[in-house]
């Protein structure tokens, strides 16, 4: 049967309409093969145009469309819509822009017009060989993996945790809180952060669809957006989760001491422990690497002390497998280690301290039980505080640590209140609502801020720290170095784990900085919180929530997902395996198929960008919609 | 019945595709049995005039191998082609220019200047440069013309099918013969030989890791490959993803990567610039984030002569033809 092109012409009121000559157009493309019908409109986007250009589809019989009108952004969506309505395949349509790209660029009225026909023409060339497109569906698994258990991960949890859904939340370390269940108080608010979470917390443990798996980590993930399947392992934690009330006999008798990572190394645990006071779940684990047992030794006093038998030798690493529809990750930051410039002393002097350590030192729940001390147990007399450190290492500003110096600063001179205060910074990054007064009132307090720049160095000078910079030299008890935020170090291995890409500092990157700060190339999972980039507690929060509101609003139980109909697909009969393609898409859609010894598109993944058409050395990866045919017809009609 | 008629014919090539002919070894004797040779230079003496005296259509098909550089190709071609019920570009330089077809970076004046005067064996003290007329007492000499620009048989004359290679495998020449006597043909214009490119029949396949990244590109000489790997895993840029299989991995199998000999696969209008841009893609794939732009420039800029080798067979059938001259 012979096409019928159908082209119209928008005048978009003035705006085409006076700057290109839409009758010359429309009297010209007539003769052209095909078209069976060139006709102009004041406005087709407006509810009348639409009526219009869906009464002429049916009426006219047409098989294909044409519209010359404004750039598809605006309403190539409305567009498609009608010729849908009216029985056609939208993309047997083809929008071209004659408004933005002819009528808005030149005053002169012929070339407009000129420009605007071979636009037209070239529209016409394509749209006869465009296909139509069905959209797929596909079935979803609703439920949700978060990694992570700090506030950008709790509050995921907690917001997806509905009726038909549930979240699984794997966790690292032993406990859930992330770095806020260490701290004291927080800024702005000046809140106590463990009191603060601590009802999440408890509500993300108790609610019947979180199921939380602490000292566990994502093994492998397949699959894709609605349909993941995930092993996670679960570390061996040698004590029931089931049995053990949290009563504390088995650590007092435990015969090994050793370092504290959750005091900072400020503290001694034993090798059956829980990470801090309060920390939940309420369940200590053995550290396998320094338990006597594991080492060869007899040694079971802990369990002999346990009066509810809940320590197991015996347990083991298990492998559990869940199927999710969409990935979360919340795996957060770490600081950047002071030790890699030595002219902090970090190390060196036991009063220079990472500001990590002096949270812990002010912390209640921390080996102080909250006194902030020197090594000698004394109280400080005088402090400084270093700014910016690692900052021109990593080559950017984290933008929380004056944050959490100057609230460092308020805590200490609370419980302190007759220590002297020196801050070195570079630059002061205060950018909320709140922060500019928390730094006003510092001052007020006879807090002293010196504008150091990052030429600092730090030296002893027998029981005293001297802090000195650009010729001034002050000397102190206790020197509190602010590190730049670094990502965790796992973030390597789960970004290959999940085969998303990592940005130029080694955080997970965001697919758009600015209009998706929290997905990923990888459509499906999310990145919130610090791991994204140094942030602070309302950000991450926020970001854990979107990401969530996300999910909620795309993976609806009982109902498909709707896949991108314009994917590239791959011709078995061309593709000869050269596996080029694969290390090229950006989303990982593309695999092998051993089998055949050719690479396949996953259509779930596909977000049809093009990459692999372009590279494809045979022409066996081609993109639907987006053919050579096609663009070589547009080509032609632009420079015929 | 009588036997078909057979021409063979070349043109600007090197004789290795009439040496392909030869190749057939006792093969040659069913052809010879099965058809007439009528026309065949390079072997047989036969004249233009033989040719001329024959009807239209008369041959039943005729090989022609080679590019067209000269007034005179043309004119045999056309002949050929008014004789002939099919026409068969033989062999990579009349299906694609070929090697020939690298002339195209220059023209008429630079190559004369360069051959006639500047090489450095070259003792012409008077600058003589071939005309296409010298009177001499006796009278008036001619040459044919020599074009500025190679073309391809098919720029030339109408083509029925091509044999790709340099120079055509003898398997793929025989079952051209054959398909030919028995009338066995595919569709007009059709490449006789595989679809596929060449990591489809490449021996280093299966040990090829599933993501290709090229660190550091290396020009055969400079390392002697291990036989087992991909070229691509090793940096050696090699055209095999992006050309035609069917040449029985001749070169592949000397520890030497592809360099394009039986042009592209039938969806690629470009060989040259459909490598470029696969060769491009997979530089410093891995690592991207972490390369600066001079980095990128440095690993670009070790692939040396990048025209002549993504387009070493191809040159003249691409879409750039030739380049621009001053």
């Amino acid at each position: 049967m012979a096409e019928r092109i159908g082209v119209y012409v928008c005048k978009c009121g003035p705006n085409i309409g006076d700057k290109v000559d839409v009758g010359t157009i429309v009297n010209k493309v007539r003769g052209i093969k095909d078209v069976a019908v060139a006709k102009s409109h004041n406005l087709l986007c407006s509810g009348d145009g639409l009526k219009f250009l869906k009464e002429e589809i049916k009426n006219e019989k047409l098989s294909r469309v044409v519209i010359a009108a404004c750039t598809p952004k605006q309403y190539e969506v409305k567009f498609m819509r009608a010729c849908e309505e009216a029985g056609l395949n939208p993309y047997l349509m083809q929008m071209t822009n004659i408004r933005e790209q002819c009528a808005w660029v030149t005053p002169d009225k012929s070339a407009a017009t000129e420009k605007a026909k071979s636009f037209v023409i070239a529209a016409i060339n394509r749209v006869s060989l465009q296909e139509s497109i069905e959209k797929k569906e596909i079935d979803i698994q609703p439920d949700v993996l978060v990694v992570g258990g700090g506030v950008a991960g709790l509050e995921a949890c907690l917001s997806l945790a509905q009726k038909n859904r549930k979240v699984y939340l794997v966790e690292k370390s032993p406990c859930i809180g992330g770095l806020t269940a260490r701290f004291e108080e927080v800024y702005p608010t000046m809140e106590c952060a463990p009191c603060m979470i601590a009802p999440e917390l408890q509500e993300v443990l108790q609610k019947e669809n979180i199921e939380t798996f602490t000292y566990s980590e994502i093994e492998e993930v397949v699959g894709s957006f609605g349909n993941f399947t995930v092993k996670v392992k679960k570390k061996a934690r040698y004590v029931s989760e089931e049995a053990c009330i949290g009563c504390d006999a088995c650590f007092e008798p435990c015969p090994v001491e050793v370092s504290n990572e959750y005091d900072e190394g400020l503290s001694t645990r034993k090798a059956i422990y829980l990470p801090f006071a309060g920390s939940l779940p309420n369940v200590p684990v053995i550290d396998e690497d320094n338990c006597k047992r594991f080492k060869g030794e007899e040694c079971s006093i802990c369990k002999e002390n346990c009066s509810f038998d809940a320590i197991n030798f015996d347990d083991e690493d298990r492998i559990i497998e869940k199927d999710v529809g969409a990935i979360i990750l919340a795996t957060g930051s770490t600081l950047f280690d002071p030790k890699e410039l030595p002219q902090y002393g970090y190390g060196k002097y036991d009063n220079v301290v990472t500001a990590m350590q002096l949270e812990r030192l002010n912390a209640s729940n921390g080996p102080t039980g909250g006194k902030i001390q020197l090594k000698n147990g004394k109280e400080p007399k005088s402090m400084a505080f270093v700014y910016c450190v690692g900052r021109k290492e990593k080559g950017y500003c984290s933008g929380i640590c004056c944050m959490y110096s100057l609230t460092l600063a308020h805590l200490v001179k609370e419980k302190l209140p007759g220590v002297k205060m020196h801050n070195f910074y570079t630059d002061l990054c205060l950018p909320k609502k709140e922060h500019q007064k928390m730094y006003k009132e510092a001052v007020e307090k006879g807090i002293e801020f010196i504008r150091s720049g990052e030429n600092v160095t730090v030296t002893d000078e027998g029981e005293k720290i001297i802090v000195g910079t650009n010729g001034k030299k002050i000397s102190v008890d206790m020197v509190v170095l602010a590190p730049a935020v670094e990502p965790n170090v796992d973030t390597e291995k789960i970004a290959e784990v999940l085969d998303i890409p990592r940005d130029d500092q080694g955080f997970f990157a965001e697919e758009h900085t600015l209009m998706k700060p929290f997905a990923t190339a990888l459509e499906g999972v999310f990145v919130v919180g610090s791991c994204q980039g140094p942030k602070d507690i309302g950000d991450a929060v926020a970001q854990g929530g979107a990401a969530a509101g996300r999910i909620l609003s795309k993976l609806i139980p009982g109902e498909k997902l709707e896949l991108e109909a314009k994917v590239s697909e791959i011709n078995e009969d061309l593709c000869s395996g050269c596996n080029i393609c694969i290390v090229l898409c950006p989303y990982s859609a593309i695999s092998r198929d051993t089998e055949k010894k050719i690479s396949v598109v996953d259509e779930t993944l596909c977000r049809g960008c093009g990459t692999c058409v372009s590279a494809c050395p045979t022409g066996a990866a081609r993109a639907k919609h987006f053919t050579k045919e096609q663009i070589f017809a547009e080509i032609k009609g632009v420079v015929r | 019945m009588a036997k078909p008629k057979v021409a063979f014919y070349w043109n600007a090539s090197c004789g290795g595709c009439e040496e392909a002919v030869i190749d057939l070894n006792e093969d040659i004797l069913k052809v010879v049995e099965a058809v007439d040779i009528v026309f065949w230079p390079v072997a047989l003496d036969f004249k233009k005039k033989d040719v001329e005296a024959m009807g239209d259509g008369e041959i039943a098909v005729s090989f022609i191998n080679g590019a067209i550089r000269t007034e005179e190709q043309e004119e045999m071609v056309k002949l050929l082609r008014k004789k002939s019920g099919l026409i068969v570009a033989f062999g990579s330089c009349s299906h694609l220019g070929g090697i020939p077809g690298l002339a195209n970076f220059w023209d008429r004046e630079t190559i004369f200047t360069r051959v006639y005067k500047t090489v450095p064996s070259t003792a012409n003290p008077n600058g003589i440069v071939p005309q296409q007329k010298t009177n001499v007492p006796e009278g008036e000499l001619t040459l044919p013309e020599f074009y500025d620009t190679v073309k391809t048989l098919d720029q030339t004359i109408d083509v029925d099918y091509y044999l790709p290679g340099c120079a055509p495998p003898p398997d793929l020449i025989m079952n051209a013969v054959t398909a030919i006597l028995e009338g066995k043909l595919p569709e007009k214009g059709a490449v006789l030989a595989p679809e596929k490119s060449l990591c489809d029949t490449c021996p280093r396949g299966e040990k090829k890791p599933e993501k290709l990244s090229i660190k550091e590109i290396k020009r055969p000489y400079e390392i002697i490959p291990d036989p087992e790997k991909c070229f691509l895993e090793e940096g050696i840029i090699c055209l095999g993803p992006v050309t035609r299989s069917g040449c029985g991995e001749r070169c592949i199998n000397a520890n030497m990567p592809c360099r394009g000999c039986f042009g592209p696969t039938k969806e690629v209008i470009d060989q040259g610039a459909k490598g470029l841009s696969a060769i491009a893609s997979i530089l410093g794939v891995e690592d991207e984030e972490k390369m600066t732009e001079e980095d990128t420039k440095k690993l670009i800029d070790q692939i040396v002569d990048p025209a002549g080798l993504f387009y070493m067979y191809s040159l003249p059938s691409s879409l750039l033809k030739r380049k621009r001259m001053a």
